[in-house]
């Protein structure tokens, strides 16, 4: 990329510090958003091309089923405070909170999730390409996974939503749980797929 | 340094976008599509024609995201399909001007600074951003590629179908052009400037 010594020798008529100073007020000229019709424009192209896959008509329930994944979640937030007292919850999923008598927990929790989810993305991007024949079952379910992770992700990376801590950490654990799940799912397909 | 570099998107959601998903495809649109409209904007000057090159984009990147292997950043392939789009919109409306690459500079003479918003004088300069969309097509394109987007001079040669020199010859004369709008060394500069008018 830039930045090599023949490049630097071509810049005429500018110093060292000109230069850098040109850069960085280059780099720092505002970015300019589109309108928001540019992607309904774009997502009608893409339908009517083929491109996009049909939404809604085989299974009505993908993006729905993601976006009850999210709101479950949500609604873990408020409803696991309050059952805090119950003896079999399997996992506590809340964390102390931030600040709590010093305790950063909720932070290292929080990176060994995101951790723990990248490893699994390793894992996954390890495993061999998905087999060309499929179970419709095993396709469905893949397809439903994967619905919930991007909906969990579109939501972590929405800069309009504001989250707590506590509500990041438990997206990130159910990110991580969803992961863990595909990874399974590839794992058993790709045993099938070498017998 | 460029801006595409620092998006980051999940291999999940490639692979999805890949089996032509339209929610991934919108996830990725949601990362990418303030750095592709700035890009283009800064080539074409103009929002209409800005919006249909981050549409051809967008699709492109809907028609060919299968074969992305993931060798490159996600980012620098979008950029590279971004910045072909906008250079074939640029290419075209030169064509239908009936002038070529080269040509184009020649539009505006040193004499010209004052008329084309870039003074001469530091004490004259408008802001760089004017400045900037007051360059000639083609070195305003040379110096974005360049400077913020970080190409090689042969990179951009190659995308432009030129040569090095040309590419390193149009940003030279384009930093002459942005040099008075520059506070380092003022005065050393106006020393250097005038001296040049002799």
């Amino acid at each position: 990329m830039a930045g090599n010594s023949k490049d630097e020798e071509m810049i005429c008529g500018l110093t060292m510090d000109e230069r850098d100073e040109l850069r960085q007020g280059l780099f720092d000229l505002p970015d300019t958003m589109p309108p928001r019709v540019v992607w309904n424009r774009i997502r009608e192209q893409g339908e009517a091309e083929g491109l996009l896959r049909a939404r809604s008509s085989v299974r009505p329930s993908t993006w729905l089923t993601g976006l009850a994944i999210a709101a479950s979640v949500v609604l873990a937030v408020v409803l696991v405070p309050a059952m805090n007292s119950t003896p079999e919850l399997e996992q506590p999923v809340t964390q102390p909170l931030a600040g709590d008598a010093g305790s950063d927990l909720p932070l290292t929790a929080l990176q060994a999730l995101m951790v723990q989810s990248q490893r699994l993305e390793s894992d996954l991007r390890a495993m061999p390409e998905e087999p060309q024949v499929m179970r419709a079952s095993t396709v469905a379910t893949i397809d439903d996974i994967e619905n919930a992770i991007a909906a969990i992700d579109f939501q972590l990376n929405d800069p309009s939503v504001q989250m707590t801590g506590e509500e990041t950490e438990l997206f990130w654990r159910e990110r991580v749980r969803l992961m863990k799940s595909l990874v399974q799912l590839r794992y058993a397909q790709a045993q099938r797929a070498a017998f | 340094m460029s801006k595409f570099a620092d998006i980051q998107i999940d291999a999940a959601i490639v692979r999805r976008a890949a089996r032509g998903d339209a929610r991934a495809h919108e996830i990725i649109y949601r990362a990418f599509a303030t750095p592709v409209y700035t890009l283009c904007l800064r080539f074409t000057r103009s929002p209409a024609h800005a919006e249909d090159l981050v549409q051809e984009t967008f699709i492109e990147i809907m028609r060919s995201v299968a074969k992305f292997r993931g060798e490159a950043a996600l980012g620098s392939w979008i950029r590279r399909i971004a910045v072909s789009k906008a250079l074939m919109f640029l290419r075209s409306a030169w064509t239908a001007r009936s002038q070529s690459l080269g040509e184009n500079w020649d539009e505006v003479t040193a004499g010209d600074a004052l008329s084309h918003g870039v003074s001469r004088h530091p004490d004259e300069a408008m802001d760089l951003d004017a400045a900037l969309q007051n360059l000639p097509d083609v070195s305003r394109t040379i110096v974005w590629l360049h400077d913020v987007e970080g190409f090689t001079h042969k990179e951009i040669a190659k995308m432009m179908g030129r040569s090095e020199s040309f590419s390193k010859s149009q940003l030279s004369r384009a930093y002459q052009r942005l040099r008075p709008l520059l506070s380092t060394g003022d005065a050393e500069s106006a020393a250097r400037d005038a001296l040049r008018s002799f």
